[in-house]
């Protein structure tokens, strides 16, 4: 099995640079533009102190900038979530929302795959949620304002507690860094290294369902920053876990602040919920990645 | 809000008028035979014969407007969000038999119901129309929801075969709304928003409520009036959010999730930096009524809220 199937596209110290920068400038970027009048000329005189507007200040400084750290929080969260999920089901085409990590039916879901029966539990899962919705079609119908995440409108404390969950999340990953990156050599290989992969995996989906728990609590859910963001850190750097959730930490910000802008600038004076941004966005990406002349092994 | 808020005295005397005048007819002409009636529709005209007995409503508009004259349906849908009627018709309507939502309608259930007419919204699609047209006469209304609203009301109850009935209402309800419309003086202006978890709507004037809103002397913020034929906009940018201030702010839920959001909403910096916001002129309302219900019962319910509001 080929463990590197391609080199990295950059030198990994050079590609956290360039991702820093992007993420720097998207930032700044998330400040000066937004759905209402704040020009960004103005966001910027607010930002360097000479701004006497106190409109501008309350948008750039109670409405942009708790945002951004939202965005921030949740991107890093959803990237990384992403980029572990990957690794420890060594499958390029993994994403949180995919396997239906969510709050409700995480736990069931890290049992489930760590016993082994991954895909047949989670069609018991997806079959049991649509029975539900079949019988109650008031859920039905009412979900879909709720299935669709958005960074706007949230209370201005969002940030403060879910920078908990996202730390405890990665915190919690730490140590199982080098045994994740261990399983790409296979199930008996890093089981002859002494490592013990059914425990590795459950704890990494422990941490991946507090990672997309946090986010979806914090904004809702996103969908395909999980897939899309690793697949890029990947090219950039290499298959090696520790490198691709490295830069996804930088890469999903950055792709989530994108997404943000974009979706407060279409349809101005409104917005669109950043979660049809990202699923346009990443829509393509997973086709790309489907017809991509061979998936990377993980 | 208390049910029983929602009915005026007013309604009593119609009550005892109607029932005098059905029994002047019968006493003077015998039982009334009501002839075929061509009612012009979206699909073309339908010829309704008789009073029909077996009514299913199909939208919520029907349910109101059958209540409002009368006539109590053998079925209906539940409101949106809900698995029910809207509250404020549930008194009325009793334990009906609900045959969908209304979006999605159960055939099997409405067959079972041996309906001898069908009243079906506007959004009813072809390929149900040709099966619910098998079963019973159905009615969808030409009229738009941006349009007039008497207009579908009025479909309705030719339909019902209840005329005069629903002109008696009609003139009814003028006398309120000219009586409200004197008695709140100066005019304001008012927001209508529904709160969603990713921020704020802004309903549009056009339809049922906006348009009530007008009839009583209220005028509506710009947003609302730039809607075009869509009920209500995106989701407002809270950096635009000074667009739906207005000297009274009417905030609308449709249920729990709803309520839980507006109080979120509520502790908003943008939010509370709103005028109306700070002189305190916010008001939560029904929005199974406000921010979705159309017709002449509605209307009263909508009419109630406002004099509570401003008539105290």
């Amino acid at each position: 099995m080929n463990i590197v199937s391609r080199g990295p596209a950059f030198v990994p110290g050079r590609a956290a640079w360039v991702v820093l920068t992007i993420l720097v400038l998207l930032m700044l970027a998330s400040l000066a533009w937004g759905a209402g009048s704040v020009t960004p000329l103005e966001a910027m005189r607010v930002l360097t102190g000479q701004s006497s507007d106190p409109d501008a200040r309350f948008v750039v400084g109670e409405l942009r900038w708790p945002r951004t750290l939202l965005g921030l929080l949740v991107g890093a969260g959803l990237g990384s979530a992403g980029a572990v999920l990957q690794a420890a089901t060594r499958n390029p085409l993994a994403e949180p929302g995919l396997l239906g990590v969510s709050a409700g039916a995480s736990f069931a879901v890290v049992l489930a795959i760590s016993f082994g029966s991954g895909a047949a539990f989670s069609g018991i899962l997806v079959s049991l949620t649509t029975l539900i919705l079949l019988y109650d079609q008031r859920s039905a119908d009412e979900i879909r304002f709720w299935v669709i995440g958005a960074l706007g409108g949230h209370p201005a404390e969002a940030p403060s507690w879910s920078v908990v969950g996202t730390a405890v999340g990665l915190l919690m990953l730490l140590p199982i860094l080098r045994p994740l990156s261990a399983l790409a050599l296979g199930e008996s290989m890093a089981t002859g290294l002494g490592l013990r992969p059914r425990l590795t995996r459950a704890w990494a989906l422990l941490c991946v369902a507090i990672l997309v728990g946090t986010a979806t609590a914090a904004a809702g859910p996103i969908v395909f920053v999980g897939l899309v963001v690793p697949f890029i850190a990947r090219r950039l750097v290499g298959p090696d876990i520790r490198r691709t959730l490295s830069l996804s930490l930088l890469a999903g910000p950055a792709f989530v602040l994108f997404a943000d802008i974009i979706s407060r600038l279409l349809i101005r004076p409104y917005e669109l919920p950043i979660g049809v941004v990202t699923a346009f966005l990443g829509a393509p990406c997973l086709i790309a990645i489907v017809r991509g002349r061979r998936l990377p092994n993980l | 809000m208390k049910l029983s808020n929602r009915y005026t005295p007013k309604s009593w005397f119609l009550h005892c008028a109607r029932a005098i005048s059905a029994s002047l007819v019968l006493v003077l002409g015998g039982i009334p035979v009501a002839h075929a009636r061509d009612i012009p529709t979206a699909k073309g005209i339908i010829q309704v014969e008789g009073t029909p007995q077996r009514v299913v409503t199909l939208s919520e508009n029907a349910l109101d407007t059958a209540l409002a004259v009368g006539v109590l349906p053998v079925g209906t849908v539940a409101t949106r969000g809900s698995d029910t009627v809207s509250e404020y018709l549930q008194e009325q309507a009793g334990t009906l038999s609900i045959v969908g939502t209304a979006r999605e309608y159960n055939l099997e259930a409405i067959l079972i119901l041996q309906p001898d007419l069908i009243l079906a919204s506007q959004a009813l699609s072809d390929d149900v129309y040709a099966k619910l047209s098998l079963l019973a006469p159905t009615i969808v209304p030409a009229a738009g929801t941006t349009d007039d609203w008497r207009l579908t009301v009025s479909t309705y109850a030719h339909a019902l075969g209840r005329e005069d009935e629903i002109e008696h209402v009609y003139k009814e309800l003028d006398v309120r709304i000219a009586t409200l419309r004197e008695r709140l003086g100066e005019p304001r202006t008012v927001s209508v928003v529904r709160w969603m978890p990713q921020g704020p709507m802004v309903m549009s004037s056009k339809i049922f409520t906006g348009q009530l809103l007008h009839s009583v002397g209220f005028k509506t913020p710009v947003l609302a009036n730039e809607q075009g034929k869509r009920p209500h906009s995106d989701v407002l940018s809270l950096e635009n959010l000074s667009g739906i201030d207005a000297d009274w702010l009417f905030l609308a839920t449709l249920n729990k999730e709803g309520a839980d959001t507006l109080a979120a909403a509520r502790k908003q910096p943008a939010f509370t930096r709103l005028g109306a916001v700070q002189r305190e002129h916010v008001s939560t309302v029904d929005g199974q009524v406000w921010s979705g219900a159309t017709g002449v019962l509605a209307a009263n319910v909508i009419l109630n809220d406002i004099e509570k509001v401003f008539l105290r």
